[in-house]
């Protein structure tokens, strides 16, 4: 996938490859949003909007156009019609797609970098559904709604990148935008801060989800062993794999609470994810918190 | 060879090998496993970790060890460890292997076979040329490598006679041929013979001599005897020595025809005895039925003594026309019978009508001229079957007019009226004296006494075949005794009476003799060569050195002078001879035989058999390097953390278990009858059409899952049957689909399905085409099941009627349908007194479950259901479709609860329950 296709019959045959898991991704990303039910509307308070919100009496201030007719001549109080404020939030979503997630321990998990597209498109279609605007980091999908953006979406997340750890995106971040990066952050840490520090200058809060394998949570290996990278950039050889557990989760406990740290001077969230939890769970904290986050 | 700790190396030099270990043990240690690849995006977070332990790259100590005795049991494999190696100095030169190879040795042949073996090892390593020599069937001798003779050891049996002296005297010959110097290997068979002093001396010029003597006493049977109404049993043994107990077994048919002890009798030998001797009795039918006795665990044919006339009562059954008389009792015509008859054989008296259904072996007749004509025929049926027919003359016989003008069946010649009289008062004459009886008479060889002459007879008419029936006759040429073949029996008259008044013949013992020639007696004890005289005997059946009775096919007959007295060969074998009706065993031994050990002189090497056999263990010790080696592969997967995670590693596991332990893996084959009988399980017939045949399944299959989610009845997975090779008795239910081109099933199938029909069973009859007619209408697969069901045992049939137990076994239904609909069902008719009861809805009808159900409707089609439980074939339009196929279901779960429960809900008891449900 790659690999740069050799002649226009390859590439065309890698766009179908890749095209096939399209319809797939897009149809258990539509699932699994639908499974989430949408269960506060609006903003919950008078602004700009379609939806009537309450009647207020007319105040000192309020024109004359703002008179609500109706229910005023139901009485001798005027009264004024609120409408709930409504405003389109634009969120900025960009997931890992680089060699490192194209990973899974066991054939019963799914690949790191399936459940990242997964989770990423299912928040955006929710997002889109209450009327946001979403679109990827890096100018690569501008901000828009409507659920042909949903398709382009799904388009551009089944792509993939060739190198092992892809740097967070965080060019083209529209002020004081919401943004959600998916990746398992296990590349060079100054990348990601870097990023943060970025979105952090233009206001732009969101949520860190860390997507990773039960292996890499769990260091069950044992003997002598060689791990490599996914693309054999990176080695590491050992006698016996099962005397580094210890040390191992110390390091990967240690990344979480810098990345911790991280957000909580960003205003960001984190939360982590295993492959073999189910992603509907992931999937309700990311819509919780970026609702949240967007109030 | 080398003999190192009682294992003996036939490549010593071999074991240097094991040196070489401590040099592995070195080597191994540096070589650590080799590091597994893992593919592990989180490295970033290893990267400058060290290793705290540096333990692994060494390999683990008993991984070393495993390897180490991995390549010890390849080296010691390879240098040929013998176990209990044959380390005797076996010498150089051509050996001669000489076997008694008598009955004596059978009893431990297969030892015997062992230690030849180890022997021909020994000289085969040694390469010396062996020949073979048998002196019970001496050939000429043939040295050939020991490894040749080793091939034939398992050819090599005992003969059931031991060696005489013509067999001796060829054998003799057969080592004089012999050029050069031999060593010389005797298996003595325990038993004293003339090889001793014929053959040994020849030996001992030639080279060294060595005599394997026998293991265990030999034991053997002398002939059995009848001595004062009890069987006198004497069995030898050739050493004396220790309180010894064999069982004697009396081997006989019992009455269902198998062949078994009879009975068993222990036998002890005193310890300072070398025979033991018992009185056997045993009631006569018993005896009768004995066929051999012979000593238990013994397996040779000395301990098998075998049973004939001599030993075996006949029944005798004397017939005669006056009623006992006390006052007449020396004119009776049966008291010389009696007292000739007595000694040997059981005597029934009595009418004919109540002793000829005891079957005797004999009849005697004695003056009877007339028999009711129901006995008549009743007696010539009995001779026809092989019973013997003794006439006497007497007054009445020669008053009567039987046999007069033409052949009776029950007489061998016509008779002249009157007889005739000689040397009498009123005749002139002497009385006449017996001629010499003629060589093709029975009686041939009888001494006749001076004193034996007849005064009166009745006389034969002559005639063409009178001549050749003639046995016995008076000097002049009158026939005396003629005897005749009536089917398999025969027919024998004496022309004298049975008592002293016509004849001297009664008092003499010649009468006794020629009573025994014709078998209606039996000789008390052995006959001796005079009373065998002139016979000849063919063997029926003889024995093999193992003491086993076989058939003796196309040996040739012995002179009766030769069978008792001439020594065991070939030509005369020990088994049962025939003659002229009776029986004669040859045994083994004859009466008064002992046994006696052969004394060797004592320049000859006694040895005794070897009490362990060469082992050669190499196999074995190569055979653990493979396991070793096998356990290695496991052990370093394990050890360098590939086995956890590989299902091909753990399948290789299961793999190399399923190679050792193949007999566990058989024993798990699943028998689909086994589950079919222990759950219930609805088959359908196999069509040949793979078509059908998936539709059927799939139809079964829906009905099950029906009948599991609404009935108690949880079916298993429908079975597909074959009619002609699977057992039909575990279904109860059979689904046939009928379809035009269907072969017609084989005679055996339809005996099977006749039989499962009348044993419960319920066949579903489906032609599958009442879209296009209705069943009992003329469409192909109607044909095609009248056809097919033509020769099943089907009882009358009717359209189900309304008050049918079918109706509402579970659901209550007014019709059938399955995919079509319409079409009668046909059942078995209601018997033709079922008469409605006023105020009930239901006849009491059949009482059992109506063996066949025959429609078209389809029914599988609407059953039909995938895997995941959905229909499979449409079923009419939209609901109306819907509802049918569920009527369908309903009529096949109505249908198994009709099988399973039968007439339990015509029962008039669940009648109030229904009529409630009916709302009437």
């Amino acid at each position: 996938m790659n690999d740069a296709p050799a002649s226009a019959l390859a590439l065309r045959h890698a766009a179908e490859e890749d095209a096939s898991a399209f319809p797939p991704l897009l149809v258990e990303a539509q699932e699994l949003a639908g499974s989430v039910m949408l269960g506060e509307h609006g903003r919950r308070r008078s602004g700009t909007g379609d939806d009537f919100w309450q009647y207020r009496p007319l105040q000192q201030g309020d024109s004359r156009r703002m008179i609500d007719h109706r229910m005023s001549a139901k009485g001798d109080q005027q009264f004024v019609r609120e409408r709930e404020w409504q405003i389109a939030q634009t969120i900025h979503v960009w997931s890992d797609l680089g060699a490192s997630m194209r990973y899974a321990s066991q054939a019963a998990v799914p690949q790191k970098i399936d459940r990242a597209r997964l989770l990423t498109l299912a928040a955006s279609i929710l997002m889109i559904r209450a009327g946001e605007r979403v679109g990827l980091t890096g100018g690569l999908l501008p901000p828009r709604r409507g659920n042909i953006q949903v398709l382009r979406l799904a388009e551009m997340l089944s792509q993939t990148e060739p190198q092992d750890y892809t740097p967070p995106e965080h060019r083209a971040l529209i002020p004081h935008a919401r943004a959600l990066f998916v990746s398992d952050f296990l590349g060079p840490f100054d990348e990601l801060q870097i990023a943060l520090g970025k979105a952090a200058d233009r206001g732009v809060r969101g949520v860190l989800l860390q997507v990773l394998d039960p292996s890499e949570v769990d260091f069950d290996f044992q003997g002598r062993t060689r791990f490599q990278s996914i693309n054999g950039g990176i080695e590491h050889e050992t006698l016996k794999a099962s005397a580094l557990r210890t040390r191992y989760i110390q390091r990967l406990e240690e990344r979480r609470k810098f990345m911790d740290e991280l957000c909580q001077l960003a205003g960001w969230r984190l939360h982590v994810h295993r492959t073999d939890h189910s992603a509907q769970s992931a999937l309700m904290w990311l819509f919780e918190t970026l609702q949240r986050s967007a109030a | 060879m080398t003999v190192l700790a009682g294992i003996g190396f036939s490549a010593p030099w071999l074991l240097l090998g094991l040196l070489a270990l401590p040099v592995l043990w070195f080597l191994l240690r540096a070589v650590p496993p080799a590091p597994r690849l893992q593919q592990f995006p989180a490295v970033t977070l290893l990267v400058g970790l060290t290793d705290e332990e540096s333990q692994s790259d060494r390999t683990p100590w008993w991984l070393l060890l495993l390897r180490l005795l991995l390549v010890a049991a390849a080296i010691i494999g390879l240098a040929g460890p013998v176990l209990n190696p044959n380390t005797a100095d076996t010498g150089r030169g051509p050996l001669v292997i000489i076997l008694d190879a008598s009955w004596a040795g059978a009893g431990h042949w297969p030892r015997l076979q062992n230690q030849i073996e180890t022997d021909l090892q020994a000289a085969h390593r040694a390469e010396r040329p062996v020949a073979v020599l048998s002196l019970t069937k001496p050939d000429a001798l043939q040295f050939q490598s020991a490894d040749t003779w080793q091939q034939q050891i398992p050819g090599l049996r005992p003969q059931a006679w031991r060696a005489n002296t013509t067999h001796l005297s060829q054998a003799r010959s057969a080592l004089e041929n012999v050029e050069t110097d031999f060593d010389t290997l005797w298996y003595s068979d325990g038993l004293a013979s003339e090889a001793e002093a014929i053959i040994l001396p020849l030996l001992e010029t030639r080279g060294t001599v060595e005599v394997i003597e026998p293991p265990t006493p030999i034991m053997a049977l002398n002939p059995v005897t009848f001595q004062d109404g009890t069987l006198h049993i004497t069995a030898q043994r050739n050493h004396a020595g220790l309180e010894q107990t064999v069982a004697l077994q009396a081997m006989g048919l019992d009455p269902s025809g198998t062949l078994r002890a009879l009975s068993t009798t222990p036998l002890t030998f005193d310890a300072e005895a070398k025979t033991a001797e018992i009185d056997l009795s045993l009631p006569a039918e018993l005896s009768a039925r004995v066929q051999w006795y012979g000593l238990q665990g013994v397996r040779s044919a000395g301990a098998v003594a075998l049973s004939d006339d001599s030993l075996r009562r006949r029944e005798v059954a004397l017939i005669s026309a006056q009623s006992g008389n006390e006052g007449l009792a020396l004119l009776s015509p049966l008291h010389y019978l009696r007292n000739a008859l007595i000694e040997s054989t059981d005597l029934l008296e009595g009418p004919l009508a109540d002793l000829l259904p005891a079957q005797p072996d004999a009849i005697v007749l004695a003056d009877i001229a007339h028999l009711p004509a129901t006995q008549e025929t009743a007696l010539i049926a009995w001779v026809e079957e092989g019973g013997t027919l003794l006439r006497f003359a007497g007054p009445r016989l020669a008053a009567s007019d039987t046999a007069r003008t033409e052949e009776h069946p029950l007489m061998p010649v016509r008779l002249r009226a009157g007889g005739r009289s000689v040397g009498g008062a009123m005749s002139w004459g002497a009385p006449k004296t017996l001629a010499p009886f003629p060589d093709r008479s029975p009686f041939y060889g009888l001494d006749i006494p001076a004193e034996v002459e007849v005064r009166s007879q009745v006389v034969a008419q002559p005639e063409p075949r009178l001549a050749e029936r003639v046995i016995a006759e008076l000097s002049d040429g009158t026939p005396l005794v003629t005897r005749k073949s009536l089917g398999a029996g025969q027919v024998i008259l004496f022309h004298v009476t049975a008592n002293a008044e016509w004849s001297s013949l009664p008092l003499s013992g010649l009468f006794v003799e020629m009573l025994e020639r014709l078998a209606i007696s039996s000789g008390v004890g052995q006959p001796d060569a005079r009373d065998l005289e002139g016979t000849t005997w063919a063997p029926v059946q003889v024995l093999d050195g193992f003491g086993t009775l076989g058939e003796a096919g196309r040996l040739a007959g012995v002179a009766g002078t030769a069978l008792l007295t001439d020594p065991l060969s070939e030509a005369l074998q020990p088994g049962l001879y025939q003659s002229e009706g009776r029986a004669i065993a040859r045994n083994v031994l004859t009466i008064d035989e002992t046994l006696t050990p052969p004394i060797w002189p004592a320049n000859v090497t006694l040895r005794g058999f070897a009490s362990a056999a060469e082992t050669v263990l190499s196999g074995y010790f190569l055979a653990l390097a493979l396991v070793l080696l096998a356990a290695d592969i496991i052990a370093t997967l394990g050890v360098s953390g590939l086995l956890r995670l590989s299902r091909t590693a753990a399948a290789g596991v299961i793999f190399i278990t399923a190679i050792g332990l193949p007999h566990s893996v058989d024993a798990q084959d699943a028998n689909p009858q086994t589950s079919a009988a222990a759950e219930v399980t609805l088959a359908y017939v196999e069509t040949g059409d793979a078509e059908l045949d998936r539709l059927s399944e799939a139809g079964l299959h829906g009905l099950s899952l029906t009948l599991s989610f609404r009935t108690s009845v949880e079916p298993a997975n429908p079975q597909g049957v074959n009619l002609d090779q699977d057992e039909l008795a575990f279904y109860p239910l059979l689904y046939w689909p009928v379809s035009p081109n269907q072969a017609t099933p084989s005679a055996a199938a339809y005996e099977k399905l006749n039989a499962y029909l009348q044993s419960g069973g319920m066949i579903l009859f489906d032609t599958r085409d009442a879209d296009i007619s209705t069943a009992g209408a003329n469409s192909p697969a109607t044909r095609r099941l009248q056809q097919l069901a033509r020769p099943l045992d089907i009882p009358p049939l009717e359209p189900v009627p309304q008050d049918h137990v079918l109706t509402r076994t579970f659901y209550l239904l007014q019709d059938f349908p399955g995919r079509q609909r319409g079409a009668p069902v046909w059942v078995e008719a209601a018997p033709n007194d079922a008469e409605q009861i006023e105020g009930l809805p239901f006849r009491n009808l059949n009482d059992g479950v109506s063996p066949v159900v025959i429609g078209g409707n389809d029914w599988a089609s609407a059953w039909a259901m995938s895997d995941f439980g959905t229909p499979l074939y449409p079923v009419g339009r939209g609901f109306a479709g819907e509802r049918q196929r569920e009527m369908a279901f309903r009529f096949g779960v109505n249908l198994v609860m009709h099988i399973l429960t039968g007439n339990y809900k015509s029962d008039q008891v669940h009648v109030p329950a229904l009529l409630d449900r009916l709302g009437q």
